[in-house]
């Protein structure tokens, strides 16, 4: 199933008009500041939002001129920013709530549940649940639809870091069998969740494409950040037991990361770098503390900021970036094409 | 309360009768009445809510005056009366539960509407987007979270009905058994200089008004209970 829409409306003083199409699975992101109309396009999405235009679902024609399949209709799951748990019924009840509307079984019902480990707070009053709780409830109700597209509006943002950890999981297991939407202004969970991006400001999808690329984009909104970073794809390689340090090969470049012990499985893995974390120098340096310092070429520079400058290295095929000042931009001579070394000093995976 | 006499006895359950029609239907009408109120805005709504309101600011003599007129045989009310046996509808318990209807309404409609009001717009996209559609919204997510609104108009509405004097004793006469209500015998026994007579009835309405004040507070407390996220 893909999704496919070209839209407009309204919204206040906003005008949004935005079109798109979506991957058949895995978590798109939908990111941008407040204000953008983010969270209008995923009600617009869902049916709750007047709007023109057309949505096409697979062979399903959502939205068109004159008609407008309504959301309960719309094969469907969804999230708001609050858990918005039907209040006059207890946990199980919000579950069957959707159970029985969507024609789902119990054991429909239990694998949900398992899905999510709600198992103990089946019994609960919503109004007794802890935050992340909540949201995990509210997730086992979206999931108890069947959906076969799942809209995330900022479900997490009131969640503390465990809390929010633990759901991004199960969203990322969620969504290798259903694609899922994801509206967020967080860039910790974009690095975490996307494969996908849709960059949307001021009611208009400004770019889209591959979380990876998007990132190091320098004529993008993201490299600009203070807290850009960068997502690099790599293969688990040795593990150092005695200095407990993994190593990771990217493009034939070993990075080493601290690991309490050997990290298991043979996917590729990602790899953050924050620009803030990368310093440059024009030889290797021979006596660092600094593990990781690989051979780079300069792809592009871009000021950001006054005395600040964000800079695009190639590293084999992969894209890193470098937030430096502009006077050492200068004495270093960075211009494109130029051979210098990277200094990582943090790499996270994930 | 065995001192109470037949006829007093018959007087409370007139009352009572005319208190649970009025109070039934006036849940019925103001339920579409009362969400659309709360949830739309139109033109005219003010002048609606105004008109609706009128009985809580006007004297019930006044609204019985008008009735007495409009549900006369020479009323615009009295062409309905050319199916049945009464000649009017004025000095009947039809006539009653119309007067009723009129003078308790803004008393069911407003905790109903306060009820709906209440009820925040997300919830009722989310049951949407959980696949139900309007009218199952309504029964299955407004009408329990509104519940407690229901609660109130229902024992304001019966509370307020029984405690009707001004309208009845304008539309209703006073005949036994038909339309002589509760405040309308006590009315009697005190111009009649009965004191034991009117002691027994007025506590009786006390009594009863009380319980059932203290009933919908109690139930109140008890489903207040915790705050939602």
């Amino acid at each position: 199933m893909s999704l496919a829409f070209s839209l407009a409306g309204q919204v206040g003083q906003c005008r949004l008009q935005v079109q798109a199409q979506l991957a058949a699975s895995g978590v798109t992101v939908l990111f941008g500041p407040s204000g953008s109309g983010k969270s209008t396009l995923l009600r617009m999405l869902a049916g709750l939002q007047e709007c023109e235009g057309e949505i096409r679902f697979g062979d399903q024609l959502w939205h068109t001129e004159g008609f407008r399949l309504p959301p309960w209709e719309r094969p469907l799951g969804m999230m708001f920013q609050a858990p918005t748990l039907f209040r006059h019924l207890d946990v199980r009840g919000n579950l069957d709530y959707v159970r029985k509307r969507r024609g789902a079984s119990e054991e429909d019902l239990a694998r949900v549940v398992g899905q999510t480990r709600i198992e103990p707070l089946l019994a609960r009053s919503v109004e007794t649940l802890s935050g992340g709780e909540a949201q995990r409830v509210a997730l086992a109700r979206a999931l108890m639809a069947g959906p076969e597209l799942l809209l995330l509006d900022e479900p997490l943002s009131a969640l503390d870091h465990g809390h929010k950890q633990e759901l991004l999981g199960m969203i990322s297991a969620i969504a290798t069998q259903v694609p899922v939407i994801y509206v967020t202004h967080d860039l910790d969970e974009l690095l975490t969740l996307s494969r996908q991006v849709w960059l949307m400001e001021q009611g208009r999808i400004v770019a889209s494409g591959k979380a990876h690329e998007e990132l190091a984009r320098l004529d993008g909104p993201l490299a600009q950040r203070g807290d850009a970073t960068a997502l690099l794809y790599g293969e688990l390689g040795a593990y150092d037991s005695r200095d407990h340090l993994q190593a990771v090969n990217v493009a034939r470049q070993t990075f080493w990361l601290p690991a309490a012990r050997q990290v298991a499985g043979d996917a590729p893995v990602r790899l953050r770098i924050a620009a803030r974390d990368v310093s440059l120098c024009r030889q290797a340096p021979e006596d660092s503390s600094i593990l990781n310092i690989h051979p780079v070429q300069v792809a592009g520079l871009r000021e950001v900021g006054p005395g600040q400058a964000v800079v695009q290295l190639v590293l084999g095929d992969q894209r890193l970036l470098a937030r430096i000042s502009s006077r050492s931009a200068r004495e270093l001579e960075v211009f494109p094409g130029a051979q210098l070394y990277a200094q990582v000093k943090a790499v996270a995976l994930g | 309360m065995t001192m109470v006499s037949d006829g007093d006895w018959l007087a409370l359950w007139v009352s009572i009768k005319l208190a649970l029609v009025t109070t039934a239907i006036l849940l019925l009408v103001c339920t579409p009445l009362a969400w659309w109120l709360a949830r739309r805005r139109l033109p005219g709504q003010a002048l609606l809510e105004a008109l609706l309101a009128l009985p809580l600011v006007l004297p019930p003599s006044v609204l019985g005056f008008y009735l007495l007129i409009g549900l006369g045989p020479n009323g615009p009310g009295g062409w309905l009366t050319q199916w049945g046996e009464a000649r009017s509808l004025a000095f009947s318990f039809t006539g009653l539960v119309i007067g009723s209807l009129i003078y308790s309404l803004p008393f069911v409609l407003q905790p109903l509407k306060n009820a709906f009001a209440a009820i925040e717009t997300r919830q009722l996209d989310m049951a949407a987007v959980s696949g139900a559609r309007p009218l199952d919204r309504f029964f299955s997510l407004v009408i329990p979270q509104a519940r407690q609104g229901y609660a109130s108009a229902a024992i304001l509405g019966i509370a307020h009905t029984l405690g009707e004097f001004g309208v009845v004793l304008m539309i209703g006469g006073s005949l036994a058994g038909e339309t002589r209500v509760a405040s309308v015998a006590l009315y009697e026994h005190v111009e009649a200089g009965d004191y034991a007579n009117a002691h027994r009835l007025a506590g009786v309405l006390l009594v009863m008004s009380v319980m059932m004040l203290w009933a919908l507070f109690r139930w109140q407390r008890k489903q207040n209970v915790g705050v939602m996220p």
